[in-house]
């Protein structure tokens, strides 16, 4: 008997907590400011998620970046500001089955001279009690690079751009331990071959940027997370090591792998409840990345040209996002849920939804100088 | 070839002992169990706005993007 009504209790807890993990219908926007000294991004983002019949939900988001910069990589003079605009535009269906979630999603980027059309699926999978979840990702991207003021040897058939094309995986594992601790780690690799260099951005005394046209990306990550609820204070830590690969026999004249960038990201995040509404969160990452064989910033090192370098001539880039970079993030965020609207007029439309602002100070060690990361929205359920 | 049988059936015997041990062993957390589970500190994608554009911005400042799921798409730094 005492045997039976902890089976209804468990199941009448599984039902429960059924409810939580549906998808709900919400409505979210959001805006992100960064701005380091030769560029600014203002990026508005407006996300809606639908619950629909029979296990079905929907998901579409619209977005806007708009890229202020002076940089030369950016297809202008130094001295000469010049704004982008790029839209992009996803949806995605998901359909949840009693343990098992299927998602297939589209997302289409637009700007003046870059045009990106990607396709994915994720599958998930609960057992053991709903404490086990494994999941796996997959898709493509098809990418078109315009140009300006250049006209490079790789055009395809429309006469303008240079194709660009992705495929990308990963799988995942979340463990549940305890009632305040999970682990999760994860595999993540994308395969891309065709036109990777930018554009633009040139090197002193060579000519315009030439990367390897194949490249093999792949990374491993570890998570925890732990909760004390005595204090009401939760952290969580990321470890992730990434490492690229050339993936083809290498060309004619190519003595070794070109790539072998690799990097070690390390964050830390401190949830703390201030007041029944309000949440603080307190962020901290670090990333340390080595270059590729074939990265060769000729200004700070003057012996590093097509003649002296290791790997081949055919390649050159002194683009400093992959050069030996060290970058630090502290940020502070706040999240506040306005139930305490509930009673004040016209304010109470916005008293089921959570209000959110955070900051954060971007430090790097190159050229593009160090950033501010303003970031605010609103999201709420309808 | 009679060892060989002995040692496929202890096999056996061992695998079975280990899927009824484990599937018997019960989830380390039961339903009742759950309230912390959906706090932020505890979900891995409480903000999937934020790590779309934390991809976004460290796509175009570091050479190690990847790990949110959703490669593709330009920078808008072209």
């Amino acid at each position: 008997m005492k045997r039976a009504a902890l089976c209804l209790f468990a199941l009448a807890g599984a039902l429960l907590s059924r409810s939580i993990v549906r998808a709900e219908d919400r409505v979210t926007i959001r805006g992100a400011y960064y701005r380091e000294p030769s560029t600014r991004v203002i990026q508005p983002v407006v996300e809606i998620t639908k619950d629909l019949p029979n296990g079905f939900d929907l998901n579409v988001h619209y977005l806007v970046d708009t890229i202020t910069s002076a940089s030369s990589a950016a297809g202008t003079s130094v001295d000469s500001i010049f704004t982008e605009i790029r839209n992009e535009v996803g949806i995605g269906v998901g359909k949840t089955w009693d343990r098992t979630r299927v998602t297939l999603s589209y997302k289409y980027s637009a700007e003046s001279d870059y045009w990106s059309h990607a396709f994915w699926a994720s599958l998930s999978h609960t057992f053991w009690g709903n404490t086990s979840t494994i999941g796996a990702f997959g898709g493509f991207s098809l990418d078109s690079v315009g140009f300006r003021n250049r006209t490079p040897t790789c055009l395809a058939a429309d006469g303008f751009s240079c194709p660009l094309d992705s495929a990308f995986g990963g799988v995942g594992y979340t463990q549940i331990w305890s009632p305040v601790f999970l682990t999760q780690i994860s595999l993540d690799g994308a395969y891309l071959n065709g036109f990777l260099s930018n554009p633009y951005r040139q090197v002193a005394n060579i000519g315009y940027e030439v990367f390897p046209d194949q490249r093999l990306r792949t990374a491993v990550s570890a998570r925890a997370a732990y909760y004390f609820p005595e204090i009401e204070t939760g952290l969580q830590i990321q470890y992730r090591y990434y490492r690229d690969f050339y993936p083809d026999t290498l060309p004619a004249g190519v003595s070794k792998d070109p790539w072998g960038l690799s990097a070690h990201m390390i964050e830390g995040r401190i949830y703390h409840q201030l007041s029944r509404d309000l949440e603080v969160r307190f962020l901290y990452r670090q990333y340390f990345q080595q270059p590729p064989a074939f990265w060769c910033d000729v200004p700070t090192n003057a012996g590093c040209g097509p003649t002296s370098m290791s790997v081949s001539t055919k390649y050159a880039s002194a683009d400093p996002a992959i050069g030996p970079i060290h970058t630090e993030y502290p940020e502070v965020k706040l999240l506040w849920d306005a139930a305490s609207w509930e009673s004040i007029p016209f304010f109470r439309w916005f008293a089921a939804g959570t209000f959110e602002i955070s900051y954060g100070r971007y430090f790097q060690n190159d050229s593009f100088g160090d950033a501010h990361v303003l970031q605010t929205g609103y999201s709420m359920p309808y | 070839m009679a060892s060989l049988g002995r040692l496929r059936l202890l096999v056996v015997a061992a695998l079975a002992a280990a899927g009824v041990a484990g599937c018997a062993h019960s989830p380390p957390v039961q339903p009742w169990q759950r309230e912390y589970l959906a706090r932020r500190a505890l979900r891995f994608d409480a903000d999937p706005l934020e790590d779309r554009f934390r991809q976004h911005w460290y796509g175009a400042r570091e050479g190690a993007d990847l790990g949110f799921g959703q490669p593709g798409g330009g920078c808008g730094c072209n």
